[in-house]
């Protein structure tokens, strides 16, 4: 997982989706604030994979326009095999495993 | 059957409503459309204003959206190699390093709110 901007800020565009869930959470002043609510998130997720911590700048969301949130499978070259569209319209798992499944049979092929 | 006919004035006043609310519905749709390819912080400060569900109700805001960050990487493309740090600090990962041995990373952007 990369960690990137906060899509929905008590301070910016709050949803009474989050404040029902009490996800509420300002927009993360530095790299050290964003961690923490990354943290929070990890744990009160239970989210078991890598997760990475995106720079404050976002240089690495506007690489992928990842905002507010976005799959990608990168294959064992290093390109881009699968690509989703932007969420949450486009956050679709099972395109996503869809895509992890033709990628694996392909390698288990060769 | 007789028709139903508008008098002039009636008809040359319905004309110039519908002008005037086209013009603010194309205006509207323009700036909801301009908000899209701003910084998200931007975006949500143009959202956080809007009336309720206007905007997803009366324009086609998921096709605008699926446009507006569409995004310049394809199918194909090398992926823009980062170094970040791991949320527990205890190391930097570097998409390139998966590549050099020949595995396959899922990336999945995103945020907790």
């Amino acid at each position: 997982m990369v960690y990137i901007t906060e899509a929905h800020p008590s301070d910016v565009w709050q949803m009474e989706s989050n404040v029902k869930d009490k996800v509420v959470f300002a927009s993360p002043k530095d790299e050290a604030e964003r961690a923490i609510v990354a943290g929070a998130c990890v744990r009160k997720l239970g989210i078991k994979i890598p997760a990475v911590l995106d720079e404050f700048g976002n240089s690495t969301e506007q690489s992928y326009t990842g905002w507010p949130d976005r799959m990608y499978l990168i294959d064992a070259g290093g390109r881009v095999a699968y690509k989703s569209k932007p969420g949450p319209f486009g956050f679709k798992s099972s395109e996503l495993k869809a895509a992890l499944n033709r990628l694996l049979s392909t390698r288990a092929s060769r | 059957m007789a028709g139903f006919r508008l008098s002039p004035t009636l008809r040359t006043w319905l004309l110039r409503i519908s002008a005037v609310l086209l013009v603010v519905y194309v205006c509207f749709g323009g700036y909801v459309w301009w908000a899209m390819h701003q910084t998200p912080e931007k975006f949500g400060q143009v959202m956080a204003k809007m009336p309720g569900p206007v905007p997803f109700l009366i324009f086609p805001f998921e096709t605008a959206w699926m446009h507006a960050r569409a995004g310049n990487l394809s199918i194909g493309d090398a992926a823009p190699d980062f170094s970040l740090v791991k949320l527990d600090k205890s190391d930097h990962v570097q998409l390139s390093s998966f590549a050099s041995q020949r595995r396959p990373v899922v990336l999945i952007f995103g945020s907790y709110t």
